[in-house]
């Protein structure tokens, strides 16, 4: 599905991690894998060091801290937020949504409109189009666009698919109504077929956690997890990124009609360097256009590493400058979706810890 | 099928893969292994496998005539 939207522009984009940085080797230990193959596969996956929650710090708590330093520094106010959006699959309660409690800590005005989505690795496309959809809307002119997830505590630590990899963040990325009328070309497709690709089995309705649903089991493969962990079928998910992201990319270009060296980065989620560098190949996209970084920085946040990717990356490059961005997400749903658009003159472009 | 059989000696780390073997009698092979043959399928042969239909194959040998067949 293709949109095209005008008049609009990201205005500011921060990123909230957390202080505590794990180490893979210290986790080593617990992977049913010899220390020799644990180094081979943090080298072919670029795992080095990621970013983990302190226990009981839920993802609202870093959108809560991000919100608060803008307010502090003059960078948003308050009372010119016309729609807040929290984009995670960690949500505080099943209800009330957590975009409502932020909204409520913060004393918003009630001409406000508060949305929680549920996404993940393609969390920030899906968030920056329903973001361009309100800013239609004569009432809305500046979305605050969150997007947060601390999935670590769903992660088996005997699962060597996924806990290298995980990381807790939280972006904050300002949406607003702009002079400049450059097109904005975006595309998102969804397959439910493959839904349960990703998933976290227990916890939900459907399968209330119990105590059976927190016994450890092993896999195929000598991973340990329970019905409340968090479980990737990887192989599913590596056919599933190859397969569909470059056409989804060909077509971007073919949809918007520009020239594809227009492009100056690629900004594309961040499953780890292994997958990405086998998508710029694919694309023939130069490496170093794609920057594939952010799993052995800070981890993988689903829906957080493309704006990671972009502060850590850019950062005043895109306060000072303009640049034309492709970015991509591709995940849980399963979901892929591509933007391209030109992102500069930032207010702010930058990481903070909290 | 001599192009294909040298991939798998990279990725299982021998000198020479005994086509008669199955993958998983290698002592290279593991869920690490399996996804470099994914990924070799799919960049080198423009062929989609999952785990489960690697794993099987009666023999290497069965693996290389099915992808060379595609």
């Amino acid at each position: 599905m293709d949109f095209v939207f005008r008049n609009k522009r990201i205005s500011g984009i921060l990123t909230i991690l957390p202080k505590k940085a794990v180490k893979f080797e210290d986790e080593m230990a617990n992977y049913n894998f010899s220390p020799a193959k644990c180094m081979k596969l943090k080298l072919a996956m670029g795992y080095s060091e990621h970013r983990i929650a302190e226990e009981g710090q839920c993802s609202s708590d870093f959108c809560k801290y991000g919100l608060q330093y803008l307010f502090d520094n003059g960078l948003l106010k308050a009372e010119d937020i016309d729609a807040l959006l929290f984009v995670s699959q960690s949500p505080d309660y099943y209800m009330p949504p957590t975009s409502n409690i932020l909204h409520g800590q913060f004393g918003l005005k009630h001409d406000c409109l508060c949305m929680d989505i549920n996404q993940g690795c393609a969390g920030f496309e899906l968030g920056l189009i329903q973001s361009f959809m309100l800013l239609e809307q004569p009432a809305i002119n500046k979305v605050v666009l969150m997007n947060a997830d601390v999935l670590s505590p769903k992660v088996s630590a005997q699962d060597r698919n996924s806990k290298p990899l995980i990381g807790d963040a939280a972006s904050i990325t300002i949406v607003e109504k702009s002079n400049d009328d450059s097109t904005i070309y975006a595309n998102i497709k969804m397959d439910g077929t493959g839904a349960f690709a990703l998933n976290i089995p227990a916890g939900g309705f459907r399968l209330p956690s119990t105590p059976e649903t927190a016994v450890m089991e092993q896999d195929a493969a000598g991973n340990f997890r329970s019905k409340d962990n968090l479980v990737m079928q990887g192989d599913d998910v590596f056919n599933f990124v190859q397969r569909e992201v470059p056409p989804m990319i060909e077509h971007l270009f073919e949809q918007s009609g520009i020239d594809r060296n227009s492009v100056d980065w690629y900004m594309f989620h961040q499953p780890n360097k292994f997958m990405l560098n086998k998508l710029a190949d694919k694309l023939g996209v130069p490496r170093e256009k794609m920057p594939a970084n952010i799993v052995e920085n800070f981890g993988n946040a689903s829906g957080v590493t493309v704006p990671t990717c972009i502060s850590y990356n850019l950062g005043d490059q895109l306060v000072n400058g303009e640049m034309n961005l492709c970015v991509a997400g591709f995940g849980v749903g399963l979901t892929w979706s591509s933007i391209y658009m030109k992102v500069g003159n930032l207010m702010f472009n930058q990481i903070i810890e909290f | 099928m001599e192009e294909l059989i040298a991939k798998l000696a990279e990725i299982l780390e021998v000198e020479v893969v005994d086509v008669n073997k199955k993958f998983s009698d290698y002592e290279e092979w593991d869920s690490l292994s399996a996804l470099s043959v994914l990924a070799m399928l799919d960049s080198d042969y423009h062929i989609q496998m999952k785990n489960t239909d690697i794993a099987g194959y009666d023999n290497i040998e069965a693996f290389c005539k099915d992808v060379l067949a595609r």
